[in-house]
C-alpha cells in the first residue's frame, strides 16, 4: 500500500512538477488534521455532533462569531470549549512536536530509526518529573512544577548527552546515540529508585511516565505552542541543509552547509521541543519514530516536505491516538502512551523486516 | 645573431612578459614551470598554496607543499597510500584546517570564504557518495544549485536548465527519474560530477575519481574533465593512482612522497623512473606511448630468485626490431649480464636495451653496420659465455651479426629462437648460415620463453 502512495504521491518524472505538488500534499494534509481535531473534539462519552463543534467554534472567532446563531446547549459549548478542545488542541501541538523532533533528528543522525528520546530527553524528563512529585510543591503548583521539573531534567539529559558526545566542537553520530543511551540508562535507574521509595505516590508518577493527555489545560496548550511555532520555523528553515547532510557530512560542506552550525541549531532546537512536549505530556512514545519515517517511505526524502508532513501527520495520529485512549474502555481510559506503543512497535518492527528484506534481497 | 621573423628567439621571453620563475625556491620545491603556455598571466591565481602544512592531532601528514596554479589546468596528485594525497585535497577544500602556511583562491585567503561562498567556486568529487537514500539521479544533481539559493527558495527554471546542461554534459540525463541508489559505481560518479557541475564553480576538486570504476568509465570521466577543464576554464585537481591515467589526463603533476614533495611539473618530468622507484619502492620502465605521445608506465617484475643460479653469467644478444625486448627484459631480470649488438639506433632494441642499461654496440640511425661495430659486436660475443639470437629477420643489413655468431664456429654455446614468420631476405645466405649454426650444436628454441628455460640448464 506504501508502495502505491508513493507512486501517487511521488510520480515518475515529477521532479520538475515537486513544489506545486508538495503545496497539494501538505494543503490535504492540513484539511485532513481539521477533520481529524473536529472529530476528536466531537467524540465523548457524550457526543456532540460535528457540525455543532463546528458552529460552537467559529462562533468564537472574532467577527465571524457574531453572525452565528446560537443553536445548541450551553452544556455542548463547555464540553467543547472547556474539556476537549484544550485536550485535543495539546494532543495536536504534543504530536506535531513530536513528528518535528523526530524528523530532525533522523535528518541530523541521518538514521531512520533515530528518535529525539534518545538523547536523553525522557529518561531526564521521566527523573525531573518524579522528582518533583515525590519532593513535592503545594498542590496549586504542582502541575506546573511538573511540567518545570521534567523539562528542567529533559534539558539537564540532553546537555549531559551532548557534552559527553562532544569531541573538538563536533558532535559525531555514534557518540550521541551512544551517550545517549548510557544517560538515559542512568536516568532510568534514578527514577526508578525514587518510585521504589515514593510509597503511595507511586501511582501518580507511573501515570505521568506512562504518558497521557488527561491533565490538559489550557495552560499546557500555552506552554507548548510557542515552542512548536519557533521550532518549526528554526528547523524548516535547515530543510535543504538536511537533504545535503544525507549525502554525508564532507559532500553536505561542500554544497555549502556549514554542518557544524547546522548540526547545533537543529540539535538544540529539536532537544527544546522535544523536552516542552514531553513535559507536558509525559513520555509519549513512537510518534517522533514512526511519523517521519512513514512519511518518508510515502513522500520521499526530501525534507522540505518530510518536515511539514511530519508534523501534521504527527499531530493527527496522536489526535487519533488519544481519541481511541479516551473511548476503549469507558468509563475509566488508557494513557495513550500504551495506544501509540502498541500501534508503533509493531510497525517498527515492520520497518526492521523490510530493511532486513532489503539487505538479504 | 640572425633574426627570424625580426625577433631574436632567445629574447622572446622577457618582451612577451613571461617569468622565467627562478625564484631560489629555499624550501620545499616549488611548482613554477607554468611559463610555457602562452597568455596566461602569473597574477591570475586561480589557486596558490604556500608552504602548506597539515597534522591530526601532533600527527604531520603534509608539509611544506607549495602549488601555484591558474584556470584551466589539470592537476593531477600522485604519490603512494599515505603520503597525504587525500589531505592535501582535504585542505584545499577547507575541509581540514591547516597546522601553518597559506591557500590563497581566486586571490582570496581561503579562510575568508563562507562555506556557501566556497561552495559557489569550487566542487568536490569524493570517492564514493553514501546513497542510504532515495533521491532521484535529478534530486541529486538539483543539489548542486543550493549554495546559489536562499534560504527558503526553491529551484527556479534557471536551475533545472543549469541541471540539465550539466547531466547531459555527463551523459546521464537519461536516468534523471531514477533512484541514486540504484546505479551502478560508475553512473553514480558521472552524476555526483554532474551535480558537481551545476555548482558552476570555477575549481573542481576530484579524489580518486576513477578508482573503482571500469576502464571504460575511467576514461569517459577523465576525457569529461579535460573537456570541462578546456571548454570552462576550470582548474581541476585530482588525486588519482593510476599514473598512466594521470600522465594522460594531467597537465601537471605533483608527487607526494612521505608527507611532502618529492617532484613537480609536467608528466614527463614527474614520472621519470628514479623518481617511481623512490616514491613506489617499484621498478618501472617509463616511455612515452608511440601513438598518444604521453608518458606510459611499465611494470617490471621484481629481481626473481633465479639470479642466484644464473651467477652473474654474461650473455650476448643478436636482436633488432622490437624482436629481443622480452629476451633482454627477462635476462636482465632473472641477473644474467647482457650486451647487444649491433643496433640501429632509433630501433626498438636499441631503446628497450638503454632503458635496461644494457651494453649495446650501436650504428647509426638506417644505416648498414660498419666494420667497426661488427669488429667491436665480436668481441662482445667472444666476452659472453653464450650467444643468443631472438627470431630476428636477417636482410643484407644485418646479415654481419649472423656472420659474427657463425665465425664463433661453435666455440660458444648458441641458443636461437626459431620464427615462425619469414625471416631470411637475403636469398637463401641467412638460412644457410642458420641451419650451419644448428649443426654446429646451437640451440634452436621455439619461444622466448623455452630459449630462456633451455638457457638456465646449461
Amino acid at each position: 500500500m506504501v508502495r502505491q502512495l508513493s507512486g501517487i504521491l511521488r510520480p515518475v518524472g515529477g521532479t520538475e512538477r515537486r513544489a506545486f505538488r508538495w503545496m497539494l500534499i501538505l494543503l490535504a494534509l492540513l484539511a485532513l488534521a481539521v477533520v481529524v481535531a473536529v472529530f476528536a473534539i466531537s467524540t465523548g462519552p457524550s457526543n456532540v455532533g460535528p457540525d455543532k463543534v463546528v458552529l460552537i467554534l467559529l462562533s468564537k472567532v472574532p467577527v465571524l462569531g457574531d453572525q452565528i446563531a446560537k443553536t445548541w446547549s450551553p452544556g455542548d459549548e463547555s464540553i467543547v470549549l472547556v474539556i476537549r478542545l484544550p485536550r485535543v488542541l495539546l494532543g495536536l501541538l504534543v504530536g506535531a512536536s513530536l513528528g518535528l523532533a523526530g524528523v530532525t533528528a533522523q535528518g541530523i543522525f541521518k538514521n531512520p530509526m533515530a528518535d529525539p528520546y534518545i538523547l536523553g530527553i525522557s529518561s531526564g524528563a521521566a527523573m525531573g518529573a518524579s522528582l518533583v512529585i515525590l519532593v513535592g510543591v503545594s498542590a496549586g503548583l504542582l502541575a506546573y512544577g511538573i511540567v518545570g521539573g521534567a523539562f528542567a531534567g529533559a534539558l539537564l539529559g540532553a546537555f549531559i548527552v551532548f557534552n559527553i558526545a562532544r569531541t573538538h566542537n563536533k558532535f559525531p553520530v555514534e557518540t550521541l546515540l551512544l551517550s545517549g543511551i548510557a544517560v538515559s540508562a542512568f536516568f532510568s535507574a534514578v527514577t526508578y529508585f525514587l518510585m521504589y521509595v515514593s510509597g503511595h505516590k507511586l501511582n501518580q508518577i507511573v501515570f505521568w511516565v506512562m504518558g497521557a493527555l488527561w491533565n490538559a489545560s489550557w495552560e499546557d496548550v500555552l506552554i507548548l505552542a510557542p515552542f512548536l511555532l519557533v521550532g518549526a520555523g528554526v528547523i524548516y528553515a535547515f530543510a535543504r541543509d538536511l537533504n545535503l547532510m544525507l549525502l554525508g557530512e564532507e559532500s553536505a560542506a561542500h554544497l555549502g552547509t556549514d554542518v557544524a552550525k547546522v548540526k547545533t541549531v537543529l540539535l538544540v532546537a529539536s532537544s527544546l521541543l522535544a523536552a516542552a512536549a514531553v513535559s507536558v505530556s509525559g513520555i509519549i512514545g513512537f510518534v517522533g519514530l514512526i511519523i517521519p519515517h512513514m512519511m518518508r517511505l510515502i513522500l520521499g526524502p526530501d525534507h522540505r516536505v518530510l518536515i511539514p508532513a511530519s508534523l501534521l501527520a504527527g499531530a493527527m495520529f496522536l489526535t487519533l491516538a488519544d481519541t481511541f485512549a479516551r473511548m476503549v474502555m469507558q468509563p475509566t481510559e488508557m494513557p495513550v502512551g500504551i495506544v501509540t506503543a502498541v500501534i508503533g512497535a509493531p510497525f517498527f518492527i515492520y520497518l526492521l523486516a523490510r530493511k532486513k528484506r532489503k539487505v538479504t534481497g | 645573431m640572425t633574426l627570424i621573423d625580426g625577433r631574436a628567439p632567445d629574447n622572446r621571453a622577457p618582451i612577451e612578459g613571461r617569468q622565467l620563475d627562478n625564484r631560489a625556491p629555499i624550501e620545499g620545491r616549488q611548482l613554477d614551470n607554468r611559463a610555457p603556455i602562452e597568455g596566461r598571466q602569473l597574477d591570475n591565481r586561480a589557486l596558490d598554496v604556500q608552504a602548506l602544512s597539515c597534522s591530526y592531532g601532533d600527527v604531520k601528514v603534509l608539509e611544506n607543499v607549495f602549488l601555484r596554479s591558474g584556470s584551466g589546468e589539470c592537476i593531477g596528485i600522485v604519490g603512494p597510500n599515505g603520503s597525504g594525497k587525500s589531505t592535501l585535497l582535504k585542505a584545499l577544500s577547507k575541509t581540514i584546517k591547516p597546522s601553518s602556511g597559506s591557500i590563497v583562491l581566486l586571490d582570496r585567503d581561503l579562510k575568508s570564504f563562507s562555506q556557501g561562498e566556497l561552495a559557489r567556486n569550487m566542487a568536490v568529487v569524493a570517492q564514493d557518495t553514501p546513497s542510504d537514500f532515495s533521491f532521484t539521479c535529478l534530486d541529486i544533481v538539483l543539489m548542486g544549485r543550493s549554495p546559489h539559493l536562499k534560504r527558503f527558495a526553491i529551484e527556479g527554471k534557471r536551475d533545472y536548465e543549469i541541471a540539465q546542461a550539466s547531466m547531459e554534459l555527463t551523459s546521464t540525463w537519461g536516468f534523471r527519474d531514477r533512484m541514486f541508489n540504484e546505479l551502478s559505481g560508475g553512473e553514480r560518479q558521472r552524476v555526483v560530477i554532474a551535480r558537481a557541475l551545476t555548482q558552476e564553480p570555477s575549481i573542481l576538486l576530484l579524489d580518486e575519481p576513477v578508482s573503482h570504476l571500469d576502464i571504460n568509465h575511467q576514461i569517459e570521466i577523465l576525457e569529461l574533465v579535460g573537456r570541462l577543464k578546456k571548454d570552462r576554464g576550470l582548474l581541476v585537481v585530482l588525486v588519482i593512482h593510476d599514473l598512466n591515467l594521470a600522465a594522460r589526463y594531467c597537465d601537471r603533476l605533483i608527487l607526494l612522497n612521505g608527507k611532502a614533495i618529492q617532484a613537480a611539473g609536467s608528466p614527463a618530468d614527474v614520472l621519470t623512473r628514479e623518481n617511481i622507484r623512490k616514491a613506489f619502492h617499484t621498478d618501472v620502465i617509463v616511455r612515452r606511448h608511440p601513438m598518444t605521445g604521453s608518458i606510459y608506465i611499465t611494470l617490471m617484475n621484481p629481481v626473481s630468485l633465479e639470479a642466484h643460479k644464473c651467477e652473474g653469467r654474461k650473455v650476448h644478444l643478436v636482436s633488432g626490431a622490437g624482436t629481443g625486448a622480452r629476451l633482454m627484459y627477462a635476462l636482465v631480470s632473472r641477473g644474467y649480464a647482457v650486451t647487444a649488438g649491433v643496433l640501429n639506433v632509433l630501433d626498438s632494441d636499441y631503446e628497450t636495451a638503454g632503458e635496461l642499461k644494457i651494453k649495446t654496440i650501436s650504428e647509426a640511425p638506417f644505416s648498414p653496420i660498419t666494420p667497426e661495430a661488427s669488429a667491436q659486436n665480436l668481441e662482445s660475443m667472444k666476452a659472453a659465455d653464450i650467444v643468443m639470437i631472438s627470431d630476428v629477420p636477417f636482410g643484407w643489413g644485418n646479415l654481419q651479426n649472423l656472420e659474427a655468431v657463425t665465425s664463433l664456429a661453435g666455440s660458444k654455446p648458441v641458443i636461437l629462437v626459431e620464427s615462425a614468420e619469414k625471416r631470411d631476405f637475403t636469398d637463401g645466405r641467412a638460412t644457410e648460415m642458420l641451419d650451419k649454426l644448428k649443426a654446429e650444436g646451437a640451440i634452436a628454441a621455439g619461444s622466448v620463453d623455452e630459449a630462456v628455460a633451455r638457457l638456465a640448464s646449461l
